[in-house]
């Protein structure tokens, strides 16, 4: 099921020591190191506060860091002469909430980046969009308002509304938190299609099956630090890390 | 909701009916003269309008049409379809003599009033949308300066009463920057209110989910761009309702434009009252026709609403 990468594949998302120290004093961070690698699909968990929402937000700039260095593709991303627009562009967010936009369709919501940030035509940006959402299955719901779609539909949108920028790495932040239970599914299979594509995804998830079927690495995260991380199956089997351990007697099924 | 008593309706009609006797009683009381029958002729004029000269001149009669040439010199001036002609070919008139007559009907000064009052409401409006936008944006500004100024703007303006604002931009802007009364009226209506229209975008644009403006900005649009096409448009549609509470308040707030030398609707019910000594007559017709004004937007209003609590 998991796709293999090749070992030597180089280093997208290259995360050193990254701190974070909110205004008022809460350490969010503390001192997190984290690879990606090109193709490579890597789940963050951990118990809520953990910081791993906060970690992955720090990969496109949507949250500032106190100390350390985030780069993607060699860029620094927190450096202040980096034009952040650009690098969110090469990087997609998915989001727990949906955030569609409710004043535009389906379709519209998909072309708009592409026309207003690539100044793609609007022939072009249609057909793109065409595509995407026929992608994630929901061609037929192009013309739709996000507020007539189910909370499964808004989230595939959603993808495809990332996807439609081309990123090189999509980052999913508890996409699947805000479903209906059996809404779940479909865009867990959204998301693993898109693994076996080869695309590069940081995705901080509730979902152990999803980790342990999809992932190449899952990454334990506990008080703003990375305690643990390992190959799905040593990840679930062989948990010799206490809070790590404790965690997973939580989370996963008896 | 349980259906009331009906009751209710008609003590309801009761009072009114009571209130209106009691009013009726007071005039009787100080043996006003009611003339109703004089309030047709401030709205339309039937019996045709007299054409005056403007300046002392030579006229030049032809068929309907006079040609005036100013004595002290100038450009001729020419007045078309004069339907009853007072003067002969070659006559000297002096300033404000009458050089004829044009039939048909013509508005009267209460219905030329509530086409100023309409045009000014209309001007001042477009200027507080944009003023409030400027304004209201700058409330949220990231931009220290920014905030700071719409701030004090919207608390100056909103702290200080209309008619003392309308007192300094026509006697001491007015004067200085030689501004005449319509744009000086114009110019302290929008500014009084864009501050209240700031303060409506602001709390429009807050009103907007946080997660709208972060989609945005994920997927690479810059601030401004997530701003125009996303948190704007859902800020406007929230907005709507009490954008349209404000038009109607600044329909009501042009009648203090009247202090500014600027036939309004309030100011020709002024000038009527002072030549005819009939103000109760002109004052309820002036309300009438305020509440009409008013009372049509709001009926629209209540439609945008409906509108959009259906989107």
């Amino acid at each position: 099921m998991t796709k293999t990468i090749a070992p030597d594949a180089e280093v997208l998302i290259d995360a050193r020591e990254v701190s974070k120290r909110y205004p008022n004093g809460t350490q969010a961070l503390t001192k997190v190191s984290l690879q990606v690698r090109r193709g490579e699909v890597v789940c963050i968990v951990g118990p809520s506060g953990s910081g791993k929402s906060t970690l992955l937000r720090t990969i496109n700039a949507m949250e500032s860091i106190s100390s350390g260095e985030v780069t993607m593709d060699g860029i620094s991303v927190h450096h202040p002469k980096t034009n952040l627009n650009e690098v969110r562009t090469h990087a997609g967010m998915v989001f727990q909430q949906f955030n569609l936009f409710p004043h535009k369709t389906a379709l519209e919501n998909v072309m708009l980046a592409p026309m207003q940030v690539l100044k793609m035509p609007v022939e072009e940006a249609r057909e793109r969009a065409g595509k995407l959402l026929e992608k994630v299955g929901l061609a037929e719901k192009a013309q739709s308002r996000p507020s007539q779609l189910s909370g499964g539909q808004q989230q595939r949108v959603a993808i495809a509304r990332a996807l439609a920028m081309q990123p090189r790495v999509m980052l999913f932040d508890e996409p699947t938190s805000a479903l209906d239970p059996e809404k779940v599914g479909e865009v867990l299979e959204v998301m693993k299609q898109l693994a076996l594509e080869g695309m590069t995804m940081v995705v901080v998830t509730h979902e152990m099956g999803f980790a342990r079927a999809v992932a190449n690495r899952v990454v334990f995260m506990d008080g703003g630090e990375l305690v643990y991380q390992d190959a799905p199956e040593a990840f679930f089997s062989n948990a010799q890390h206490e809070r790590l351990r404790s965690f997973l007697g939580q989370v996963l099924p008896h | 909701m349980r259906p009331a008593n009906p009751a209710w309706r008609l003590l309801t009609v009761a009072l009114v009916l009571l209130i209106g006797a009691g009013l009726y009683w007071a005039t009787i009381k100080v043996n006003y003269q009611w003339r109703w029958d004089r309030v047709p002729e401030y709205l339309l004029i039937t019996g045709g309008e007299d054409v005056l000269s403007p300046v002392d001149g030579t006229v030049a009669v032809q068929g309907k049409q006079i040609t005036l040439t100013p004595l002290l010199g100038g450009e001729p001036q020419t007045f078309p379809e004069i339907d009853v002609v007072q003067v002969s070919d070659g006559e000297i008139v002096f300033a404000n003599n009458t050089l004829g007559k044009k039939s048909g009907v013509t508005p009267g000064p209460l219905l030329v009033g509530l086409w100023v009052t309409l045009q000014i409401s209309a001007w001042s409006l477009v200027f507080a949308l944009i003023l409030g936008l400027i304004a209201g944006l700058g409330r949220v500004s990231a931009n220290p300066a920014a905030r700071d100024m719409a701030a004090i703007y919207v608390e100056l303006i909103r702290g200080t009463p209309l008619l003392v604002q309308m007192f300094i931009v026509y006697f001491f802007l007015g004067t200085v920057l030689n501004l005449s009364g319509f744009v000086a009226g114009v110019a302290a209506l929008s500014v009084f209110t864009g501050a209240y229209v700031a303060e409506i975008i602001r709390s429009g644009i807050e009103g907007v989910a946080k997660g709208q403006m972060e989609a945005a900005r994920s997927l690479g649009m810059s601030h401004w761009q997530a701003m125009r096409h996303i948190v704007l448009p859902q800020a406007f549609r929230r907005s709507l309702p009490p954008l349209a509470g404000q038009s109607i308040n600044l329909i009501k707030d042009s009648s203090l434009v009247s202090i500014m030398a600027l036939t309004d609707l309030t100011k020709a019910g002024r000038e009527i009252v002072a030549s005819t000594f009939s103000p109760f007559e002109v004052w309820f017709t002036v309300a009438l026709m305020y509440l009409l004004l008013t009372g049509l937007l709001s009926i629209y209003v209540r439609k945008l609403e409906k509108k959009m609590a259906h989107d």
